[in-house]
């Protein structure tokens, strides 16, 4: 796996569970009651966490990553060779080049392919 | 939607040898039978999670959890540690039984809430403790599930 796409992986990760968190109130409420999470302290660890990650990033994949999340999610899972950002079918050529770092022709997504 | 219909044997291991909370996390994780990347981002992901605050939630049961990309539907995974380890749970007691759920960051059917409250539901069950600690095989395990959905 490219290294960038680990760290972009990590981002995207850590973005689903912050905006869980946020945005999800039945999901919230079960993280304070069953698991005694503090939510602000945890949605402010884990925007630290995310700062850290991106720039952990090159300049031209983290501007990249930062246009593309204004319109949609940056990395995007393909399976059965469908890009899952666009529903696009995703060239073989593409998908089977391993350890590159992929992105979408159609919607820019970064890849991460889980056939 | 029950719980045992997310589990098989495969995902199960009543003799956890992890003496740590990031052995048992990663033994956890390796039931999932994922590549190696996709484990070790995984395990990030849950360390993470647990430092935010630990998933022990008492009486020996702990529920690691988190979304990532790195699944393409909700998995789940139980393990059992008989001697527990220290998972800095709630009442700082070992944690001897562990519930793995990871969910992708977009499922269709929306499962992974339910299922994260069914198994802290299942947990806070008086008798599933002590059923737990004397299961012999997963078999057992599964029709244990199976007995507490009815």
């Amino acid at each position: 796996m490219h290294p960038q796409l680990e760290i972009l992986l990590q981002i995207q990760d850590l973005r689903s569970q912050r905006r869980e968190l946020v945005e999800g109130e039945h999901f919230r409420r079960m993280e304070e009651e069953e698991f005694h999470i503090n939510v602000e302290e945890a949605v402010r660890d884990l925007d630290e966490k995310i700062a850290e990650m991106k720039a952990a990033l090159t300049p031209a994949i983290r501007s990249r990553f930062e246009r593309i999340d204004g319109r949609g999610r940056a990395v995007v899972p393909v399976l059965n060779g469908t890009c899952y950002g666009c529903f696009t079918a995703v060239p073989t050529s593409s998908t089977g080049r391993h350890g590159a770092l992929l992105t979408c022709e159609h919607c820019g997504s970064f890849l991460y392919i889980l056939d | 939607m029950e719980l045992r219909e997310f589990f098989n044997r495969d995902l199960i291991n009543l003799n956890l040898a992890g003496e740590s909370k990031d052995d048992i996390l990663r033994e956890l994780i390796a039931l999932l039978a994922l590549d190696e990347k996709s484990q070790a981002i995984l395990f990030k992901m849950l360390k993470r999670r647990e430092n935010l605050g630990s998933t022990g939630i008492g009486r020996g049961i702990a529920i690691p959890h988190c979304r990532s990309l790195v699944v393409n539907r909700l998995r789940v995974a139980f393990g059992r540690k008989p001697e527990g380890v220290d998972f800095k749970a709630i009442d700082g007691q070992p944690v001897r039984f562990f519930f793995l759920i990871v969910a992708p960051p977009l499922e269709v059917s929306n499962q992974y809430l339910p299922v994260l409250g069914k198994i802290a539901q299942f947990a806070k069950d008086p008798d599933v403790v002590g059923r737990l600690a004397e299961i012999e095989t997963p078999d057992q395990f599964l029709a244990l599930l199976e007995q507490k959905a009815d």
